[in-house]
């Protein structure tokens, strides 16, 4: 009897390093972690880049999975700190992700050495390092959308543009001063001196709800183009502060993060005018947020309120969750059988070619070099009722771009900073 | 040195410190009457903006009509927090009821956005945001009557503080249990502290949400208001005013002066530094009372 037990011991003892496998092939589930800020710094995107993420998922999933797998989003809160976001991550590879989006520059800066160490994709969409581009120096850590220096590069083209020269012209930056905000510095000076323009840069305290002093300052600069880098409150205070200080609206630009709720707090009709950096087509009238609404929403399964759907940061959350789909079905179509672990996801999604998701993407094409993606992306303005296209998919300035990347790569692959 | 840069970063500093008085207030008005610091007083404006958003943006109620009845909702919210929450631990530690304000403020903090939604929402005040020039000097528009409005309340504070019920505040204040031996309800007075302190917290929230959209960083104004009440004296509604134009002009001076020449990041320095300086200096702040124990 002892002998049998002892026996049945062993057997379960030798079995449990096959139970800690990620995910086997008969699991028919693939497990994506979004480990988010949903209550302390990010909250103003984290509700409605997560509900698109999950309502494509379930999109996905409806419509029988990958090749019949289904996959499930593990949905938890870090509160935009670095030791909770850790603890994510390992609760999260534990219970077998293979793909983590923490949406956090500090998180997932904190997170880089354990998921290159872990072999576990760290998705940083439109946030975290700008060199993680480089997938030769980060294999593991993946962006997979235009990094800040990547929208900054192509805003400033625009107004180039519409400049004709911008020789002489004043641009003022005026950045949230975090990590975040800073993140971009190096190349505005780039920049001003490669096309001649006078740079001034206006740093505000966190989180921006008190910036007059900071305007006063702008005002005497009397810049041509004002370009605001910051996120949330920060935001829709900053073009207040620019409209009272007598800033043509439609001289105030910025990147990804302004959204249909920052134009409700400025006063949908005083902000028209106002350019932001668009990484996705705006609104809903998409193929594939029409087909979100029909096949998800309006059945009862969508993941949060149904005006949320086609918002600004919802489309973006579409935009992630697509490209980690993509890259799964590219993964089973190289390796149909698994194990479906980092290594083979990583695989897949270093092998999506052109995805535009039916145009409401650029063309996106991840390469084990290059994780960025192309950086392209869309210069939208506000009607006084929504964003509006005014150009085409693009990227810009990307000769520079990539000269940074692998410098500060091969400082970080150096000193592991 | 450009002076209209440095006027019109006094006056909208100015402007600012009043309107952060307001949040502190709620922390004076506590102190005076129990001798405890309140640490929830930043939570119990950003809940007031988030009140007023719901009776001014939500219900559609002309904005001093919502911010009314906002108030008076938080009056209620006031005395309710008193009852059930800190009445139960007269006799204990202060330090206990201190933690207590402190649970408080982090669970509001995370909850109130949880429930009502954790986005930047608009409340419109109707105040307008185009230029109001004095010479040179921009004076922002929402800062100068929202600062017009706090100012009001300090003083009509410090006229009810003056009546019947603010003598009996007093004296409450100075000896809990002598103004129970002459039959005045301590615990009431408390209460309605506490009530008074959520009604000027919900002021300033409704203000600093017109301004800047109501979101959880309303509850960030308890930083300023700390350094104010500290500042201008935990007991002293005057010292509050003065303080908070201090601690205003201070943070835009840093701002607007000092921050170009090292690189941003002076002014949450200076709500940092008043605190110490005042706590290492002078403890009792400019106008609060020095209490003399006899041994």
């Amino acid at each position: 009897m002892l002998t049998t037990i002892r026996a049945a011991a062993c057997a379960a003892l030798a079995a449990l390093p096959l139970l800690a496998q990620p995910v086997m092939a008969q699991d028919k589930v693939l497990k994506f972690a979004t480990p988010q800020d949903f209550t302390v710094v990010y909250t103003f995107v984290t509700a409605e880049y997560n509900q698109g993420y999950r309502d494509y998922i379930t999109l996905i999933n409806e419509r029988g999975g990958l090749g019949g797998i289904k996959i499930d989003v593990l949905v938890s809160d870090h509160g935009n700190a670095i030791q909770r976001g850790m603890e994510a991550f390992e609760r999260s590879t534990r219970d077998g992700a293979i793909l983590v989006d923490p949406l956090s520059t500090p998180v997932s800066r904190a997170l880089v050495t354990r998921a290159l160490q872990d072999k576990v994709n760290l998705i940083t969409t439109m946030s975290g390092r700008s060199d993680a581009a480089d997938g030769t120096v980060f294999p593991y850590v993946l962006p997979m959308s235009p990094s800040y220096w990547s929208q900054v590069a192509r805003m400033v083209d625009y107004i180039r543009q519409e400049e004709k020269d911008l020789k002489g012209k004043k641009l003022a930056y005026v950045y949230i001063d975090t990590p975040f905000g800073r993140e971009s510095l190096p190349l505005w000076e780039a920049l001003a001196k490669k096309d001649g323009f006078e740079l001034q840069t206006y740093p505000y305290a966190p989180p921006g709800n008190e910036q007059s002093a900071v305007w006063t300052q702008v005002r005497r600069f009397r810049p041509d183009w004002v370009f605001i880098g910051g996120g949330g409150v920060g935001q829709p205070v900053s073009i207040k502060e620019a409209i009272r200080n007598g800033i043509r609206v439609d001289r105030i630009a910025s990147w990804v993060w302004l959204s249909e709720s920052d134009m409700d707090v400025v006063g949908r009709a005083e902000a028209k005018g106002v350019l932001k950096f668009a990484v996705t087509e705006q609104g809903a009238d998409s193929k594939v947020i029409k087909d979100i609404i029909a096949e998800v929403v309006d059945k009862g399964k969508g993941a949060g309120p149904k005006d949320k759907v086609g918002t600004s940061y919802y489309n973006v959350g579409v935009m992630a969750a697509a490209l980690a789909a993509e890259g799964a079905r590219k993964a089973l179509e190289k390796n149909p059988t698994g194990p479906f672990t980092g290594e083979w996801l990583n695989a897949g999604l270093t092998s999506i070619s052109k995805f535009d998701l039916g145009g409401f993407l650029p063309p996106i094409t991840i390469t084990p070099e290059d994780h960025q993606g192309g950086g392209q992306g869309k210069v939208a303005r506000w009607d006084g009722v929504k964003w509006v296209a005014v150009t085409g998919w693009g990227a810009a300035n990307q000769d520079i771009i990539w000269e940074m990347i692998r410098k500060q790569a091969a400082e970080f692959k150096a000193t592991g900073k | 040195m450009d002076l209209a840069l440095f006027g019109e970063l006094i006056i909208n500093g100015a402007l600012v410190g009043l309107m952060y008085a307001l949040a502190a207030l709620g922390i004076v008005l506590v102190y005076r009457t129990s001798g405890l610091a309140n640490l929830a007083q930043g939570a119990i404006a950003m809940l007031g903006g988030y009140l007023g958003w719901i009776t001014i943006a939500w219900l559609g109620l002309h904005p001093i009509l919502g911010a009314l009845v906002a108030m008076v909702v938080m009056f209620a919210i006031g005395l309710g927090i008193e009852r059930t929450t800190l009445r139960p631990l007269i006799g204990q530690p202060v330090i206990m009821i201190i933690m207590v304000t402190i649970g408080l403020e982090i669970l509001m903090r995370g909850l109130v956005p949880g429930l009502l939604g954790s986005g930047v929402k608009r409340l419109d005040l109707g105040i307008s945001d185009a230029p109001l020039f004095l010479g040179d000097m921009l004076i922002n528009r929402t800062y100068l009557v929202s600062a017009g409005i706090a100012l009001i309340i300090i003083l009509a504070t410090l006229a009810l503080f003056n009546s019947r019920i603010g003598i009996m505040l007093r004296a409450v204040s100075d000896d809990q249990t002598a103004s129970w031996s002459v039959g005045i309800r301590v615990e009431w007075a408390i209460a309605f502290a506490w009530g008074l302190a959520a009604v000027t917290g919900t002021a300033a929230g409704i203000l600093w949400g017109g301004s800047q959209g109501v979101d959880w960083t309303l509850s960030l104004l308890l930083i300023k208001a700390l350094a104010i009440a500290i500042l201008g004296g935990l007991d002293s509604i005057v010292g509050v005013v003065v303080a908070g134009l201090i601690v205003g002009v201070a943070e835009a001076i840093a701002s607007g002066l000092f921050d170009p020449l090292v690189g941003g990041g002076t002014r949450d320095i200076v709500a940092c530094v008043i605190i110490l300086a005042t706590l290492l200096v002078k403890p009792e702040g400019l106008f609060g009372r020095e209490h003399i124990e006899r041994v």
